[in-house]
């Protein structure tokens, strides 16, 4: 089975349509957050904005599921809950599930 | 039981120092001013230098960068052709949907370049959204002998990578740049200055430094497809 279609190989998908291009999301746990920041600061696609003091999601997504905000949070508050998803030209293949290092 | 066996128990509850750097390593965007000693930038290059490399060609030149006139100068100039581009591609602008078709050709042609990803980035980088070497003190530039054999761009890479996991053993942060490239593939201001010519070509960068809280730590990742042929079958396995 080829991984993808002729169609496919020739579509280059439209970046701001959700439905061709779908970006991570991360979560917040408000009870956790002490709202210091440090997501945002280092959140490459300043996809991370502060709203009413608690960190949320901005509308314009453009999250590469890098997780280094997860990794910078020092009260363990953000956790990665999807990964990119590219169509098109681009397709996402052979992508499983988030998990962390196995032994 | 035997030495082998003996080693191989153990492994199966614990990771060991190297693969500990390796999953903790996590690109850091956000540095403190303060240098980083020089004898720790030297230990960087030895381990790049020690990288395996076709036909042990050792095809790469690398610059070090601990002057802040020409990290940032680097930086402008590709702040400069990022808006560049920005204006001519940028479609998700209100108002600028006509800009589609243009992107769509020219995405067509760099396919790689003009990915969803650094799509975005560059028009971070336009705005000053993105930083590049993200005040990091140091910087490493890597360029690939053309004449290499094989493929010196992986050569370079995996000299890179040798380089990244010293520096996170070490406690630094580092964060690989390649959009600088743009500074060196469409001016000739920062070759001229560098003194960058044949065979030499731009490759990537690192950005080294303090990084600034605690980055580095273990994540989540999506697993992969893997296919594994043994015993005359195949599974795939995650």
């Amino acid at each position: 089975m080829a991984n993808l279609t002729f169609s496919e190989k020739r579509r280059i998908p439209i970046y701001d349509d959700p439905a061709q291009v779908e970006f991570g999301i991360v979560e917040f746990d408000y009870e956790k957050c002490k709202k210091c920041g440090m997501c945002i600061k280092i959140c490459p696609a300043s996809t991370i904005e502060m709203v009413d003091e608690k960190p949320r999601m901005t509308q314009k997504l453009e999250c590469m599921a890098c997780s280094d905000c997860v990794a910078v949070c020092p009260e363990d508050a953000i956790t990665t809950t999807r990964n990119y998803r590219y169509t098109g030209y681009y397709k996402t293949i052979g992508f499983g599930n988030l998990q962390k290092p196995r032994l | 039981m035997g030495k082998q066996e003996q080693l191989a128990e153990k492994l199966k509850n614990e990771w060991t120092p190297t693969e500990e750097v390796i999953l903790k390593r996590r690109s850091v965007r956000l540095y403190k001013k303060e240098q980083i000693p020089e004898f720790m930038v030297k230990r960087i290059i030895e381990a790049g230098r020690f990288a395996p490399s076709a036909g042990n060609g050792q095809p790469w030149k690398f610059v070090v960068l601990r002057e802040p006139e020409i990290i940032n100068g680097i930086t402008e100039t590709t702040i400069k052709i990022c808006k560049v581009f920005k204006s001519l591609i940028d479609y998700r602008i209100p108002g600028k949907r006509w800009r589609l078709p243009i992107a769509k050709f020219n995405i067509k042609f760099k396919p790689a370049e003009l990915h969803p990803v650094p799509f975005g980035a560059c028009t971070l980088i336009a705005d000053r959204k993105l930083g590049l070497y993200h005040g990091a003190s140091t910087a490493i530039l890597i360029f690939k002998d053309v004449r290499g054999i094989s493929n010196p761009d992986l050569d370079c890479g995996i000299a890179g990578q040798n380089m990244v996991l010293a520096a996170h053993s070490m406690g630094l942060g580092t964060c690989w740049v390649s959009f600088s490239k743009l500074a060196f593939q469409y001016t000739g201001k920062w070759k001229k200055r560098l003194g960058i010519q044949y065979p030499y070509k731009f490759v990537t960068s690192l950005a080294v430094g303090w990084p600034v809280g605690e980055p580095d730590g273990i994540i989540a990742r999506p697993t992969h497809e893997v296919d594994w042929y043994e015993n005359g079958t195949k599974k795939v396995v995650h």
